[in-house]
């Protein structure tokens, strides 16, 4: 059993490629050794900012032979009268077998001539020589660069290759222009804690050795030293440490060896928002911010850094970064008291200068263009003058901040500095709110806006960006989507949903797309694409989000059948109701019963004329019934109508499905009971009556679901 | 060390590997990068070294000289060398050596960070150093210049002067930096950027900047269809600052702002073919030597 080392040596990698490179190791690796038949015990994957690297070991030293089972001629062509034909002959000789080997065995298709053959495996050590360049050149990321004179493509430049086979080095090269990388055991320590080179004398030996050298080449146990370096270092200070998930992920490939320091800033800055202090700390130094307490949110004047110097050189290196967040605090603070030297509405013409989208034109026009939806949208939910105001004042300062000095700084701050320069300028406490609110969410999972102005406004923006973008035709394909569409319909339909808003999604888009035709040419198709877009993402959410079974979501959306994707933007909240009920139906078990009752009336009333949204039963003639049974349906019917409006009215379904569960006996007894009727009677009219009848039960479900797209069982 | 003493140590060191030292060059730009020293020589085969000091102007930046940290007009100091050298890591750091910074001592950190210049259809990979935190240089793989492949490619270092001195001396402002022991960098240029920034935001005439553009750009145009390479380059690197002022004006509409980028980028590209082409008409002179400027 041998053991494998392969480090790549490399100029400092892009923190995110250390983890990615090694991601795509995980899966490619084993899967190349596999397809050479090679086993292995175990894979262990390093990497640091200056190398990437994978040890193998429990592979053989030898490739096992493979047996290999050749095809040839069939035997009634191979061999005439028991002597080999032409065939034969030829099919050995490209084999390179005598003609004894060959064998003749019976398949599907007849007896065949095969050769069996062994292929003897070749040393590890040949396939590693070959393999371990694919490794290399197979990593894919983003920002691939050359360098020197050739043409090799790289996240940074490769430096230097270790390649041990146990202890004999594995010849491997890599070849860039003029320069050849030639694999050795020679590898790199700690740029200063260890500037000698670190002679690897066993592949096994790699982590330790290079351990020895003050490079943790195992980013989990990097990330587990920072990890615990700085909540020892938060409580030194009696403090608690904000370790983001991300920024550890990030710092820990930005260090070989960490040392955790602490270092403090003038209290004075502490009167700065804290997200400005925050995102000073973290976005921009990479710094871990440090609060009171576990669940505070009161910052102290301190902060952690994590180190790649010399443990020993701790205190040039806090003071060091102590002035550079003194220059940055400074500069924070010169920009939050410029930026509030005007009231924050002074901004919003200048906004004129930010580009929202070449043919759009700028930010201000889309302040412009989003104040008026959401006068749309306010006067849709009858909101009062108060509320209206607000919106529209909130609508107008939503985005000023984007000009201001410390968004300019810091675009993380977007809203945030919005809220806090309202604030100072004497808005209401609402406008604030609603202007740091309106980005949200921001991702997938994150909050959404808690006050009606926010919501009001955050959908006025989104759908300002997608009727504006549709109507110029740039629709989201496939992986490309740059103005994030499809995150903001399911804002849309979420802040719709989780804040209950009776929002008419399709008048509205009709009235916003109509605004837009007004000042250009625009395709009419499009909207039909931006409808099409919308329930797309509602069948998405509906299916990904709420757990709903396909065909449940069929039946709301329609399959084919505009009459429900148009009801769907009628009422956003409807249509999420009706799926989720028939998801509890179908749970448990009503669903197959009324499937039964519904469908059967469905499939012979599609033969009648009756118009699917007619419910009111005044159009049944009483005096063409024949026999008792019909009498019974129709009064169910009418006993159903009120029951009907009532669910549709409140959304209460449960009444609608109780009734028509109710009248599932009649039904039947219509049907196949004692006195039923043939529907298709040879009398038109009483034919008619009969299907008018079961029309008006078909209705009365569809105001439900379209019970054709469930599939039964 | 003083101001003064940083530069002429950065000198001193570059120009003992090899570097050639340039001198700035005489037109407004906003990056070292637009000086021919680098935009042209990093097109084409042929190797070169060279470092020189950058004035730039970000007509934007200004401060009125209120800020301790942004000034609108600023210097870089530049290295360019083409092919990018195997050890050039190790050489910049002991170019922080000469400058009494002993990396040993300190936490220095090669930081990724892309650069992109749309307007001049450049872009490279490469990092921000930080040293002890503090961003002090920045490092460039150049990949694309003028819209082609960099081939060799070529190592951009440039030190930002103003940071990297406020560091060695441990000063917080850049108006308190010593240029010498007597003058500080305030007293050189604090007026000019209080005055500037006025300039720049307030008194400069958007009607005469619009014409000047337009004059610039048909100069280059003309100069272009000569094939006069240096020349037009010239008014292109005006025609961009140009920009750069109406820019800080805030009299460029969205829409024309692509436009104005879109033309400068068209004459880019016009101009760093046409050097190449005349490189190459020449024989690439400096292929002759081993060394970028030996020849």
């Amino acid at each position: 059993m041998a053991t494998f080392l392969l480090e790549v040596g490399t100029e400092e990698l892009p923190a995110s490629f250390v983890g990615e490179a090694l991601e795509q190791w995980r899966s490619s690796v084993p899967m190349s050794l596999s397809d050479r038949h090679l086993t292995t015990e175990a894979i262990d994957y390093y990497g640091t900012p200056r190398r990437l690297a994978v040890v193998i070991a429990g592979l053989p030293t030898q490739q096992p032979d493979q047996d290999e089972e050749i095809k040839g001629p069939p035997a009634q062509a191979a061999f005439q009268n028991g002597q080999p034909t032409k065939a034969a002959i030829g099919f050995a000789q490209k084999q390179g077998v005598p003609l004894e080997a060959l064998e003749i065995r019976p398949t599907d298709k007849g007896e065949f001539v095969f050769v069996r053959r062994t292929i003897a495996g070749r040393p590890v050590a040949e396939i590693l020589s070959g393999l371990v360049p694919q490794w290399i050149t197979g990593l894919e990321g983003k920002r691939f660069a050359r360098w020197g004179d050739g043409e090799l493509k790289f996240s940074r430049p490769i430096r230097w290759l270790v390649a041990l086979l146990d202890d004999q080095i594995l010849p491997v090269t890599l070849h860039n222009g003029s320069v050849t990388l030639t694999s050795d055991r020679i590898s790199q320590g700690h740029r200063v804690l260890h500037p000698q080179p670190v002679s690897i004398a066993h592949a096994a030996d790699y982590d330790t050795t290079l351990r020895n050298a003050y490079v943790e080449v195992d980013p989990s146990q990097r990330r587990s030293q920072i990890q615990h370096q700085t909540t020892a270092a938060a409580e030194s200070i009696q403090g608690w440490a904000v370790v983001s998930p991300s920024l550890l992920a990030e710092v820990t490939n930005l260090v070989e060896y960490p040392t955790a320091i602490v270092g403090k800033f003038d209290p004075e800055f502490l009167t700065l928002p804290p997200e400005v202090v925050t995102t000073e700390m973290e976005s921009h130094q990479r710094y871990f911010p440090v609060l009171k307490s576990e669940g505070s949110t009161e910052l102290l004047p301190y902060f952690i850094t994590i180190s790649n110097g010399d443990p020993a050189k701790s205190a040039i290196i806090a003071a060091g970064n102590e002035r550079v967040i003194r220059a940055r605090l400074a500069d924070g603070r010169f920009f939050y008291d410029a930026d509030r030297l005007v009231p924050l509405a002074t901004y919003v013409d200048r906004l004129e200068s930010v580009t929202f989208q070449a043919d759009l034109g700028s930010v201000r026009a889309k302040v412009d263009r989003l104040g008026k939806i959401a006068g749309q949208i306010a006067t849709q939910l009858h909101l009062s003058e108060t509320e209206q105001t607000y919106i529209q004042r909130a609508a107008l300062l939503c985005k000023a901040d984007l000009v201001t000095q410390m968004v300019g700084e810091f675009p993380e701050l977007q809203g945030v500095m919005g809220q806090k320069y309202a604030l100072a300028s004497g808005e209401p406490e609402a406008v604030a709110t609603a202007i740091v609110e309106h980005y949200l969410p921001k991702g997938a999972g994150d909050h959404l806006p808690q006050s009606l102005i926010g919501q009001v406004v955050g959908l006025a923006d989104r759908l300002d960006t997608l009727v504006s973008i549709f109507s110029l035709g740039m629709l989201p394909t496939g992986s490309s989507d740059p103005f994030a569409l499809r995150r903001a319909a399911n804002a849309v339909l979420n802040i719709t949903w989780t804040a209950d808003l009776a929002l008419n999604l399709h008048q509205l888009l009709h009235l916003v797309w109509a605004d837009v035709a007004k000042t250009r040419t625009v395709e009419a198709s499009l909207i039909a694409a931006l409808h099409d877009f919308f329930l797309q993402r509602l069948r998405s959410l509906l299916q990904d989000d709420r757990a709903i079974d396909y065909d449940l979501v069929n039946a709301v959306l329609g399959e084919n059948d505009p009459e429900y994707a148009e009801r769907a933007l009628y009422d956003l909240r409807d249509v999420r109701d009706r799926a989720l009920f028939l998801q509890t139906l179908r749970n448990n078990g009503t669903l197959a019963t009324l499937y039964e009752t519904v469908n059967r009336a469905t499939r012979l009333a599609a033969q009648g004329t009756l118009d699917t949204q007619h419910l009111d039963s005044n159009l049944i003639r009483p005096d063409l019934f024949q026999q008792p049974s019909e009498q019974a349906l129709y009064e169910a019917l009418v006993h159903l109508a009120p029951q009907t409006q009532a669910a549709q009215a409140t959304r209460d379904y449960q009444k609608l499905v109780t009734a028509l569960a109710q009248i599932a006996p009649t039904v039947s007894r219509f049907f196949d009971g004692d006195d039923s009727v043939l529907v298709m009677d040879s009398d038109p009219d009483v034919r008619q009556n009969r299907l008018n009848l079961l029309g008006l039960l078909r209705n009365h479900a569809r105001v439900l679901a379209d019970f054709g797209a469930i599939v039964k069982g | 060390m003083n101001f003064q003493a940083v530069i002429a140590t950065l000198h001193q060191f570059w120009g003992t590997y090899g570097c050639l030292i340039a001198q700035p060059y005489d037109i407004e730009k906003g990056a070292g990068t637009k000086s021919p020293h680098t935009f042209l020589r990093a097109i084409g085969p042929e190797p070169w070294r060279v470092a020189y000091v950058e004035p730039c102007r970000r007509p934007t930046d200004g401060r009125y000289g209120e800020n301790p940290n942004r000034v609108q007009h600023y210097y870089q100091y530049q290295v360019l060398i083409k092919p990018s050298p195997d050890n050039i890591q190790e050489i910049y750091l002991d170019s922080l050596r000469a400058l009494g910074v002993q990396p040993e001592d300190h936490d220095i950190r090669f930081v990724e960070d892309n650069w992109e210049d749309a307007a001049v259809g450049a872009w490279g990979v490469g990092w921000e150093v930080w040293l002890d935190g503090m961003e002090v240089t920045q490092f460039t793989y150049f990949q694309q210049c003028g819209g082609l492949d960099c081939h060799p490619v070529s190592i951009e270092i440039t030190y930002g002067l103003e940071r990297l001195t406020m560091y060695l001396q441990g000063v917080n402002s850049i108006f308190d930096l010593g240029w010498t022991d007597e003058v500080t960098y305030g007293d050189v240029h604090l007026q000019g950027e209080i005055e500037n920034s006025t300039y720049n935001f307030e008194a400069s005439d958007p009607e005469t900047l619009f014409t000047l553009f337009k004059l610039y750009e048909q100069e280059a145009g003309r100069l272009l269809e000569r094939a006069l390479v240096l020349p037009a380059f010239e008014q292109i690197l005006k025609c961009s600052h140009t920009f750069n002022l109406l820019d800080a004006r805030g009299v460029i509409s969205v829409t024309e702002r692509t436009r104005y980028i879109g033309r400068v980028r068209s004459m880019a590209r016009q101009v760093a073919q046409l050097y190449l082409k005349q490189r190459e008409a020449m024989g690439f002179p400096l292929l002759k030597g081993e060394h970028g400027n030996a020849a």
